[in-house]
């Protein structure tokens, strides 16, 4: 009599699994949360695919800026950010930093840019998802003394179109130039 | 001549109505008055069904309208979340072609 129950409570444990597993827009496990302890500001924002054609709705044409984002939407399944601001340096190990970027060492996420700056301890690392000569995902790990940021954006994403990032959202745009480079060391 | 002169006149000549005519004429009109009055719109049956039907379509318009606000709240927020994970980006992003650019241009000159 028991075992109905149990196979039904353990079907619906793997269906809320499996749903859990898909609604997540952040593919990439990023085990952070103890750092939001530390943090004077937290910044968590996950989107899946219904959520950001569901904000899509919401945009404003006529806002640059708006417009931009109404572009990458399209084709994007999914957005992920975790920024975390600490009021002093040190609250974060290096480990946590290495943890993000082992997740990315899959052979089909690449390391496009980086940069290491000894001066103001900055530390950016750009990585695409490529998958038959297209680029299916983008993630950003951002370590600076004070900073921790990543992103994760899931989804076909044209070159033109994160160009179109630059000069976007209160930013001013930076001509890249014309040979790009692949690493930038700045000490 | 006259024969059809006095045919015409005994046809067209004033006739009095019969007594009381007037006034059963007045009755009629005032009974058919009142039973077309007598309606179903005037059944208290119909009052408190439209009443109901009025305070349903209230209700639903109610529910509806709040719906709608709470939709606009989440799609604003979601685009809040939206443009604050791509200001976070861009930003993130405009730092490493800052820092591509400058060793660019340190190296071409």
């Amino acid at each position: 009599m028991r075992k109905p129950i149990l196979l039904c409570i353990a079907f619906l444990g793997l269906a809320v699994g499996a749903y859990a597993q898909t609604s997540s827009p952040c593919k990439i496990p990023v085990n952070l949360e103890r750092l939001a302890a530390k943090a004077s500001e937290v910044v968590d924002v996950n989107l899946d695919a219904n959520m950001l054609q569901f904000a899509g709705n919401f945009l404003n044409k006529e806002k640059s800026d708006e417009a931009q984002a109404q572009k990458l939407l399209s084709s994007l399944k999914g957005l992920c950010v975790r920024s975390f601001e600490f009021d002093k340096d040190g609250q974060y190990a290096a480990e946590d930093v290495e943890a993000l970027r082992t997740q990315l060492q899959s052979p089909l996420w690449s390391r496009i840019a980086g940069v290491r700056s000894k001066r103001n301890g900055e530390n950016v690392d750009v990585y695409f998802r490529m998958e038959k000569g297209s680029v299916t995902g983008m993630a950003v790990i951002a370590a600076e003394p004070k900073e921790l940021t990543f992103v994760h954006i899931d989804g076909f994403i044209k070159p033109e179109q994160l160009a179109g990032l630059g000069g976007q959202f209160g930013i001013p745009n930076v001509e890249m130039p014309s040979k790009p480079a692949g690493k930038a060391e700045s000490k | 001549m006259n024969r059809l002169d006095n045919e015409l006149r005994n046809a067209m000549r004033r006739e009095e109505p019969p007594d009381g005519f007037a006034e059963r004429v007045l009755a009629r009109a005032a009974e058919t008055k009142h039973i077309s009055r007598i309606t179903i719109f005037t059944q208290p049956v119909f009052r408190w069904a439209l009443a109901g039907a009025v305070c349903l379509l209230l209700a639903v318009a109610g529910v509806e309208y709040r719906q709608a606000k709470q939709e606009r709240a989440r799609g604003e927020a979601a685009k809040a979340q939206l443009m604050l994970a791509l200001r976070i980006t861009a930003d993130k992003l405009q730092l490493v072609q800052e820092k591509v650019q400058h060793l660019g241009n340190t190296q071409r000159y």
